[in-house]
């Protein structure tokens, strides 16, 4: 091992022990002093100079720069930071803050002591485009794994707790003493009859929306508009859409009766924006070519975009359909004033009539853990949940790969 | 509203009229065109006779293919576009207020630069212009009479309802033909048909053209001023917007009369 890769691994450990050390400083709490502190800062730079001043001077490699120039910087944090006042107060000027230093003197070691641990590296790989490629194809790929972590975690674990509450008894029969005996099987039905009218309404008024926007608006201030509302009403919350549908659905169009129609027109408000904006993306990726070349051949707008644009885009709308209705399933604030109760709706028989949905009979069970023993129902409840909005992604699937093969 | 639905339901077909001379299929009479405010086609006249090759050619940017789509009124799907002056097709004046589009575009058949089959199989690709124009003809001949037409019949017999997509490109280029040809058109503008193809399937397209102007009129703009020479019978220049020369393709490329054209036939410019 060459003294360069020494003094490497030497900054390391000094620099790791360092951050740790203010790491659990910060965890705890715990009030160190100015010594401790500068004490630490000073091991870190007094190492990053023997190396800076080995690679620079002795073996004159331009690496060594980093090293000094951070060194510099740490000794003088830890020589100005005296000069922060104990505790740091700022009421004087109207903000109620107090930080004690020994805050800051955590915080810059736990800093300090992990660009020191960075900078060790340097030395022990030289740095080609070769080894910054690598790294960079093992941070994506770590990122991957915790994007798909927490997704695994959630199968996994609702799976495992809910299988045990699935029976037949469950599936088919309608809940008995508030949740603890009883199935979910109206809940279950509710919850596929909201989507499923919502899918209805939402289709038509989403897809007639994506043409008129890709298709035959002229490109200018009204489209910004339009375009600009339909994302306002995409980032709007969904107890927001949950009362007006109650305010404008329910109180006024219904007699102030909840009903699978009125849960439905809200799940379709809700999910408009995303049916209309995957619809347009999708229209817009079909190439000019193909509508320049319809048109050539003398078909009209009309002809040209049921022919030749629609059904090529149709898998990207599908998909986007889906991806709405997926979150229409499981939404609980938009149907929870206008549509559905707990218990007594009954299997849906009437657009006029309210019903059951799994997300609110999941948030009930919630309610009533700890007062009655419906653990496993819950459990079981979003397990048959999870399973349906998986159901309708899987359905999109098959959908799409289906067309796909057709055009 | 209704008042517009009841002036469309009483349009009558008014559309301006006038003697055309003898042989000529389309004539470009003083003609302008603007993207916005910068204007692409300066008074451009021209003449298109019938079974012939007319070949357009200029260096890039010259407006030759704003002029191609303008015999065809495939301008107009862009919205910035704006036109003056008559472009005549049989004696009718295409941008009159009355002419429909749709109805010039059957007459006048196109093919692009690229070749864009639509991604449905080949004897849909063919019939698609019978069908949206709700034309009474028999299928299976149709595709048959245009596919042999374009010279791509014997490649594809065996497999018609594969998808377009999966010929190459010179098969495809073809097939746009086939398929420009089944609306029985009676002029054909190409633009720059072959820039995307090897040489091979060039000089079959170029063989191609030459069958074909037994029975339409042909209207090709093209780069390469040697496929000019080969195939057409009259060359219009056009230089920065302007129609600089027309006449016989043998006095253009052996006797110009500009300077410009000289220039430019003999590869000092372009």
């Amino acid at each position: 091992m060459s003294l360069r890769k020494i003094i490497a691994l030497w900054i390391f450990i000094v620099s790791a022990g360092v951050a740790i050390y203010g790491f659990w400083n910060l965890y705890n709490q715990s009030e160190i002093g100015y010594w401790t502190m500068a004490g630490s800062l000073l091991l870190i730079s007094v190492v990053c100079y023997a190396s800076g001043i080995h690679h620079h001077i002795i073996s004159k490699r331009q690496k060594g720069l980093p090293m000094l120039v951070y060194g510099t910087f740490v000794l003088s944090a830890a020589a100005l930071s005296i000069y922060i006042p104990n505790p740091l107060d700022l009421r004087p000027w109207e903000i109620y803050v107090r930080i004690p230093n020994s805050f800051f003197f955590s915080l810059f070691m736990l800093l300090s002591g992990l660009f020191g641990a960075y900078l060790s590296f340097r030395p022990f790989y030289d740095y080609k485009k070769e080894g910054a490629q690598v790294g960079a194809y093992y941070v994506f790929y770590l990122t991957l794994l915790f994007t798909l972590f927490p997704l695994f975690l959630i199968i996994f674990n609702i799976v495992t707790r809910g299988m045990g509450g699935i029976t037949w008894e469950f599936l088919t029969q309608d809940i008995v003493s508030m949740g603890e005996e009883g199935g979910v099987f109206p809940a279950i039905l509710g919850t596929l009859a909201m989507i499923s009218l919502t899918a209805i309404i939402v289709l038509p008024l989403g897809v007639g929306t994506a043409i008129y926007l890709a298709e035959y608006a002229k490109k200018g201030l009204a489209v910004r508009v339009i375009r600009t509302a339909v994302n306002i009403l995409q980032g709007t919350p969904s107890i927001v859409h949950g009362l007006f549908g109650y305010a404008f659905f329910v109180l006024i169009l219904f007699d102030g009766k909840k009903c699978l129609l009125a849960g439905a027109l809200t799940l379709a408000i809700l999910t408009l924006p995303i049916v209309t904006r995957s619809a347009e993306e999708a229209l817009n990726s079909i190439p000019g070519e193909l509508r320049d070349a319809s048109l050539a051949l003398g078909a009209t707008k009309w002809q040209t975009i049921r022919k030749m644009v629609l059904p090529p885009s149709l898998p990207g709308i599908l998909t986007g359909t889906v991806l709405g209705l997926g979150r229409a399933a499981g939404e609980t604030a938009p149907i929870m004033f206008t549509a559905v109760y707990f218990s007594g709706a009954g299997t849906p028989s009437s657009l006029l009539k309210p019903v059951q949905a799994l997300p609110y009979h999941l948030l009930s069970l919630y309610r009533l853990v700890g007062y009655r023993d419906v653990e496993q129902q819950a459990w079981a409840t979003a397990l048959i949940l999870l399973m349906i909005v998986l159901g309708i992604n899987f359905i999109a699937i098959i959908l799409r790969e289906k067309y796909r093969q057709r055009f | 509203m209704f008042a517009k639905i009841q002036e469309l339901l009483e349009k009558e077909s008014s559309c301006e009229r006038t003697d055309l001379p003898d042989r000529v299929k389309m004539k470009v009479q003083d003609f302008d065109l603007w993207y916005d405010d910068i204007q692409a086609l300066k008074s451009v006249d021209m003449d298109v006779e019938e079974n012939k090759v007319t070949a357009i050619i200029g260096p890039s940017g010259c407006g030759k293919s704003t002029l191609i789509r303008s015999l065809n009124r495939m301008n107009d799907t862009i919205p910035s576009v704006r036109t003056e002056g008559k472009v005549w097709l049989d004696g009718y004046n295409i941008y009159d207020d009355v002419t429909d589009c749709v109805d010039i575009r059957r007459k006048v058949g196109m093919v692009f630069q690229k070749p864009n089959p639509f991604p449905f199989s080949i004897e849909n690709n063919v019939f698609y212009g019978c069908e949206v124009n709700g034309m009474d003809v028999d299928k299976d001949k149709t595709v048959e009479r245009c596919l042999k037409q374009a010279a791509i019949w014997d490649e594809v017999k065996d497999r018609l309802d594969e998808n377009a997509l999966s010929l190459s490109g010179g098969q495809q280029q073809r097939l746009c033909i086939a398929r420009a040809l089944a609306t029985e058109p009676e002029v054909i503008l190409m633009d720059e048909p072959c820039s995307a193809l090897d040489p091979i399937a060039t000089a079959k397209i170029e063989d191609l053209i030459d069958e074909l102007k037994k029975d339409y009129t042909v209207v090709i703009v093209t780069h390469n001023m040697q496929q000019a020479a080969r195939v057409s019978d009259y060359t219009a220049y056009m230089y920065l917007g302007e129609l600089i020369e027309f006449g016989k393709t043998t006095q253009i490329f052996e006797n110009p009369k500009k300077k410009s054209t000289e220039k430019y036939i003999t590869g000092r410019f372009g």
